[in-house]
């Protein structure tokens, strides 16, 4: 038997992963999905599983590289959610055609709408219809064994399909119960090994590959073919469910759960974590007398339609609820609801239904909404035909915010961390830039920070939230619009490292060679930290990150950073500067040099802020500006500028502080020894005789 | 098809609940953020030498110029005790909440 432990969803998804001896693991942070990726770093790191680790820049390569793996014969691994889902769209729609086993991990969270980061199904419900398998948990302990189900699904000769394991953010993924974590050697009879079919892409072991394209004429049999084979996934999918619940002596049988269905005459349908709610009204109205059942959707896809019409027509159920947390806009009906609707066609006296669309965007459900649900429900008993549609909601006042402040550009009162490098670094570039700027936004902890008290801001200058990929080219659209419309406005983007280095690098590559007059001001913290401190491309050497941890098999980062101002050098912009908050002069003045490169229209200016962050990289807030301040009198963080192509560097300490008075400061370094310090000062020593060499010279 | 709202509260009253939510950039605002703090800084007006070093690096931009000294509006002050580390005649004392 297994042991019993308390984990949150997202931990329990890795342990799936994990016991299912997962062997090419690719991910990228987003929250709520984060620690699932946090924690298989983890286990690696400690020696408890042996599997290759990618860090791609985003979810388009993350989950491209996850699914090249499995064509490529490994067991793969991805989690994702929401926005990263998004971007990662046109791989998940590839996906199928492969006939790759490949799972990944779905912290639901809401998609697109208004930034919510708690759970909605508004992200994997539009890649229901590419050909993945999707199985909701309503614990956390089915989100760990749906993995393990997942792969022996997935890996079945009769099925070869991706699948998705999908828990709702928060409700699940943050939330801690009892688990049974089954032995490794239990899973391992359960779960062969990943086999090697004849389509998989390996020259050494087959033959043959997946052909990847398809004459028009043969589009529409293949898509019978494809459909055919999530049909027949049905019956896999009751058999090895059925295994497991068997082996493991728990009920985790079957496309759909039935809850209290005999003799229903009211039926709920639910997915995921809600359910649970669900039930308990269940069982209070069963108490008093109403006849009232449920089910639970396990899979959505394949759709057990089978199921439903079997219970329905059993009981003779005369009126259906359809609770989700998702909308298909503009048929009044979310996707669960149109689909049980459209399988109830068949019968000849159809139920009732209502549709009810409820919890959008992480909201509760609570059991006391399952009862009025219910409510409504015996309301139609004495009507025929009834379809209609219902929003579950709980709406809040609105309300201003308590101190108010009048013709400022900033505020203080935000919800950064005390002693926030980018607080200050904020505060200065604000001052700077005046009230006729529009700022861009990519996701950050600044960004996150700007709409906590709704509906109010810290910054009193519009802003446009941007996705994380794409910064540049909102800034660039909006230039475009003032410039067409004969308009004056400064338009700079306040970017992280993890945006302008990784995942919006190829963007703002893109309008720094296209001349576009914006400002991107990289603010660097050397860490994705608004998602938790995981590594990013600039990323110090040995640093410790969740994602880097020290264990005995890692020692932090592997990897040098990545040198963006050599990579903006390339460019040949314009404006080129770094700067550090604990230099405010030089700080300020490049502000300004940057305002005026972009009032001339002359191009792209750039400016790389170190940002000291006392929660990510470990050190006394207090000790902020200090530790700015050492890392340029090290030569960590030289100051410097490449001004139409002039190298400078703006300060020139006669000697070097060694590295270790900055090192020694941060938690982050702490399992750094005397040798790795010494490879690092080696590094900052050449760097600087470079730098010194370099400066006054004319770069293009 | 009807469609409805389960628990009405002022819905389709678009005073309350505008179809498109705007800003204002006139006039912005915040809410207190003195219950992060766990210490305190106090000015000892004695030894300060207006530098106003701590007004440059105070994160949050709550010390501001005055006559006698520096002016710290506690309801935004997150208790970071940057400006203590960096007052560089140590005018600026951190004491415990109570
Ligand atoms: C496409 C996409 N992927 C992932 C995320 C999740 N996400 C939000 S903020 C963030 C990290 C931000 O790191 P960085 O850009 O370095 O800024 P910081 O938070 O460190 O200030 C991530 C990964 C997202 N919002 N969109
Ligand atoms: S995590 Fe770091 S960068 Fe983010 S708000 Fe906190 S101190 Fe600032
Ligand atoms: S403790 Fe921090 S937030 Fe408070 S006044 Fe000093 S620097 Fe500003
Ligand atoms: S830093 Fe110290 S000396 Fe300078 S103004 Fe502030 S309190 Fe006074």
């Amino acid at each position: 038997m297994g042991k019993l432990d308390l984990l949150s969803g997202n931990k329990a998804v890795a342990y799936g992963a994990k016991l299912s001896r997962v062997q090419v693991i690719s991910a990228y942070p987003i929250t709520p999905q984060t620690p699932i990726v946090e924690y298989l770093a983890e286990f690696i790191a400690n020696g408890e599983l042996d599997a290759e680790y990618i860090y791609p820049e985003g979810e388009h390569s993350a989950i491209a590289a996850a699914l090249a793996a499995t064509i490529g014969g490994a067991r793969g691994f991805t989690a994702t959610c929401a926005q990263g889902l998004g971007y990662a769209f046109e791989v998940v729609a590839q996906a199928p055609a492969y006939r790759a086993p490949l799972v990944m991990g779905v912290a639901n969270r809401t998609l697109g709408w208004y930034w919510s980061v708690a759970s909605d199904y508004s992200d994997s419900m539009p890649t229901r219809d590419l050909g993945w398998i999707q199985f909701y948990a309503e614990s956390c302990q089915e989100a760990l064994d749906g993995v393990i189900q997942m792969y022996r699904i997935t890996e079945d000769e009769r099925v070869l399909l991706p699948g998705m394991v999908c828990l709702d953010g928060f409700h699940l993924s943050h939330s801690s119960e009892p688990v049974d974590i089954p032995d490794q050697d239990e899973v391992d009879e359960y779960l062969p090994p990943r086999k090697i079919y004849k389509h998989t892409t390996d020259p050494t072991e087959s033959e043959s590959y997946v052909y990847p394209s398809l004459p028009v004429s043969l589009h529409t049999t293949y898509r019978k073919i494809f459909e055919n084979a999530m049909q027949r996934t049905k019956d896999v999918i009751r058999e090895v469910t059925k295994e497991f619940s068997e082996r493991f002596e728990r009920d985790t049988h079957g496309l759909v759960e039935e809850y209290h269905t005999d003799g229903a005459e009211l039926l709920l349908i639910t997915m995921g974590s809600m359910s649970t709610a669900a039930k308990r009204a269940v069982d209070r109205l069963r108490d008093r007398g109403v006849k009232v059942g449920l089910i639970r959707m396990r899979f959505f896809r394949p759709f057990p339609s089978e199921e439903i019409l079997r219970i329905v027509e059993k009981n003779g159920v005369k009126a259906i609820g359809v609770v989700n947390r998702a909308i298909s806009h503009g048929t009044s009906m979310d996707p669960l609801g149109a689909e049980v609707a459209a399988t109830l066609y068949e019968l000849k006296n159809r139920p009732n239904i209502i549709n009810f669309i409820a919890g959008m965007g992480g909201g509760d459900v609570s059991i006391r909404d399952f009862e009025s649900m219910v409510n409504k429900l015996t309301n139609t008993l004495n009507k025929e035909n009834v379809r209609e549609t219902m929003y579950v909601e709980h709406p809040i006042k609105i309300e201003t915010p308590s101190v108010k402040f009048s013709d400022a550009a900033y505020c203080p009162g935000s919800q950064l961390c005390a002693g926030c490098g980018a607080t200050l670094a904020m505060r200065h570039i604000l001052k700077i830039l005046g009230k006729n700027s529009v700022l861009v936004f990519p996701p950050n902890c600044v960004s996150a920070s700007l709409a906590m008290h709704f509906p109010s801001s810290w910054m009193g200058v519009p802003y446009v939230l941007a996705n994380y990929a794409a910064a540049a080219a909102y800034a660039r659209g909006l230039q475009r619009a003032y410039k067409y419309r004969g308009k004056k406005v400064y338009v700079t983007v306040i970017a992280g490292d993890g945006c302008t280095a990784d995942i919006g690098l190829q963007s703002l590559s893109s309008a720094a060679e296209s001349n576009e007059p914006i400002i991107w001001i990289n603010y660097d913290n050397e860490a994705y930290m608004n998602t938790g401190i995981q590594r990013s491309g600039t990323t110090p050497l040995n640093a410790w990150t969740t994602t880097t941890p020290a264990g005995v098999k890692w020692h932090g980062k592997k990897e040098e950073p990545k040198d963006m101002i050599s990579i903006m050098i390339a460019h040949r912009i314009p404006y080129i500067a770094t700067a550090s908050p604990s230099f405010l002069r030089d700080f300020e003045s490049k502000i300004k040099k940057a305002m005026k490169v972009v009032e001339k229209a002359e191009g792209l200016a750039y400016i790389h802020i170190q940002s000291p962050c006392p929660t990510g990289w470990r050190f006394p807030e207090s000790k902020t500006v200090e530790i700015g301040r050492l890392a340029t009198l090290t030569g960590v963080w030289p100051l410097l500028e490449v001004d139409h192509g002039t190298f400078k560097l703006n300060l020139k300490p006669r000697k070097l502080k060694p590295v270790a008075e900055y090192i020694k400061l941060q938690g982050r370094f702490r399992h750094l020894n005397d040798e790795d310090i010494a490879m690092i000062q080696k590094f900052i020593n050449k760097r600087w005789e470079k730098l010194l060499e370099l400066d006054g010279k004319i770069m293009w | 098809m009807r469609i409805s709202g389960l628990r009405c509260w002022k819905m389709g009253n678009r005073e309350e609940y505008p179809e498109i939510i705007t800003i204002s950039t006139k006039e912005i605002g915040s809410e207190p953020v003195a219950h992060w703090r766990v210490v305190k800084p106090v000015i000892k007006y004695e030894t300060c030498i207006k530098c106003w070093v701590c007004v440059q690096y105070c994160p949050e931009g709550v010390i501001k110029e005055s006559e006698k000294g520096p002016i710290i509006d506690y309801r935004f002050c997150k208790g970071c005790a940057i400006c203590a580390n960096e007052c560089p005649v140590n005018a600026i004392k951190m004491v415990r909440e109570v």
